[in-house]
């Protein structure tokens, strides 16, 4: 009886190996979609949700003033359609925010050499951005697109300081990406 | 063309809808099609990132000189623009959802603004509201 608990318990001791032996053929899938997923992300951040004019312009009071000149029925309808707006943009930058956090909790430190006084600051800066961002959502859905000014110039701020080091965490993706597209210049049959 | 909105409407109009590429005949016999194509995305690219910039007041002023220009009538062409939203296939190709929603946004607000002053006052200055009546 004690010979065959023995037994079971190297054969369950083996299963667990196998387990563990297993792990990293899935782990790398899921590494490459989250290096994917954050470069989109790192992507739609610098070229769409963090670009200047557009957030200046949704939220600039100067469209407010000229369009208070006409009919109270268009001051309504674009103060719903900037709201509209400013809301999505919140949501998305929030999204966006949440992909990068997911790459920078999961595989980030694997491929990117950050010192630990840099991802205490990362971790910092996320939780701030995230908690930033649903205060903004509820004020902006609550009192309209005008409501915390100060509240968009500093998640816009914060969120331009997370992509700046996470651009770097992904600069290797792009230096592989380079060397790649070197190699098949100078070797044509590689493309 | 001087105007954004202009360059943004013929630009779109140079491309081909299944394809995407722009095709112009005398850049393309002076350069290659391929040269003349890229110039002109460049070129669409940079009209639609002035419009994003362009206050909304530019923007009215914008879309009243270019009904101007068409031979349609004022209120045929708003209540066209309106229906149809020629502009949702007038941006130029991977633009961001943000900008692209904020411009859309933007047009239809100015068709608003242009609607309202055809209303109550046939001819003002361009990006003007009218003045209020005696009775507002």
């Amino acid at each position: 009886m004690i010979q065959l608990i023995f037994f079971l318990a190297i054969g369950l001791g083996l299963f667990v190996a196998l387990y563990f032996l297993m792990r990293p053929a899935a782990s790398a899938q899921g590494s490459a979609d989250e290096l994917r997923n954050a470069r989109l992300a790192l992507n739609a951040l610098q070229t769409g949700l963090l670009s200047g004019e557009v957030v200046h312009r949704i939220f600039a009071k100067e469209d407010l003033e000229y369009i208070s000149e006409g009919p109270v029925e268009i001051r309504d309808m674009f103060l719903a359609e900037r709201r509209r707006l400013a809301l999505f943009w919140v949501a998305q930058m929030r999204l966006q925010i949440l992909n990068l956090r997911k790459f920078h909790l999961g595989s980030a430190r694997f491929h990117a050499g950050l010192k630990m006084r840099t991802e205490v600051r990362l971790a910092a800066e996320f939780l701030f951005l995230l908690f930033t961002c649903r205060l903004l959502w509820l004020a902006l859905y609550l009192r309209g697109v005008y409501a915390a000014p100060a509240m968009v110039e500093r998640a816009t701020a914060t969120a331009e300081r997370v992509c700046a080091i996470s651009e770097t965490s992904l600069g290797f993706l792009n230096r592989s990406m380079d060397s790649l597209r070197n190699e098949s210049v100078r070797n044509p049959t590689l493309s | 063309m001087e105007r954004p909105l202009d360059r943004l409407i013929y630009l779109a109009s140079t491309r081909d809808y299944n394809s995407g590429i722009y095709y112009h005949d005398g850049l393309a016999a002076q350069f290659t099609e391929e040269v003349a194509s890229e110039a002109l995305a460049d070129c669409h690219r940079q009209a639609f990132h002035e419009l994003l910039a362009s206050p909304l007041k530019d923007l009215v002023s914008q879309f009243e000189s270019y009904m101007e220009s068409t031979p349609a009538q004022p209120k045929d062409f708003i209540a066209t623009w309106k229906r149809i939203e020629p502009y949702r296939v007038a941006i130029p190709v991977n633009t961001d959802p943000l900008s692209a929603d904020f411009l859309f946004s933007n047009f239809k607000i100015a068709l608003a603004v242009l609607e309202a002053r055809l209303q109550s006052h046939p001819k003002a200055e361009p990006g003007a509201w009218p003045l209020p009546s005696l009775g507002q």
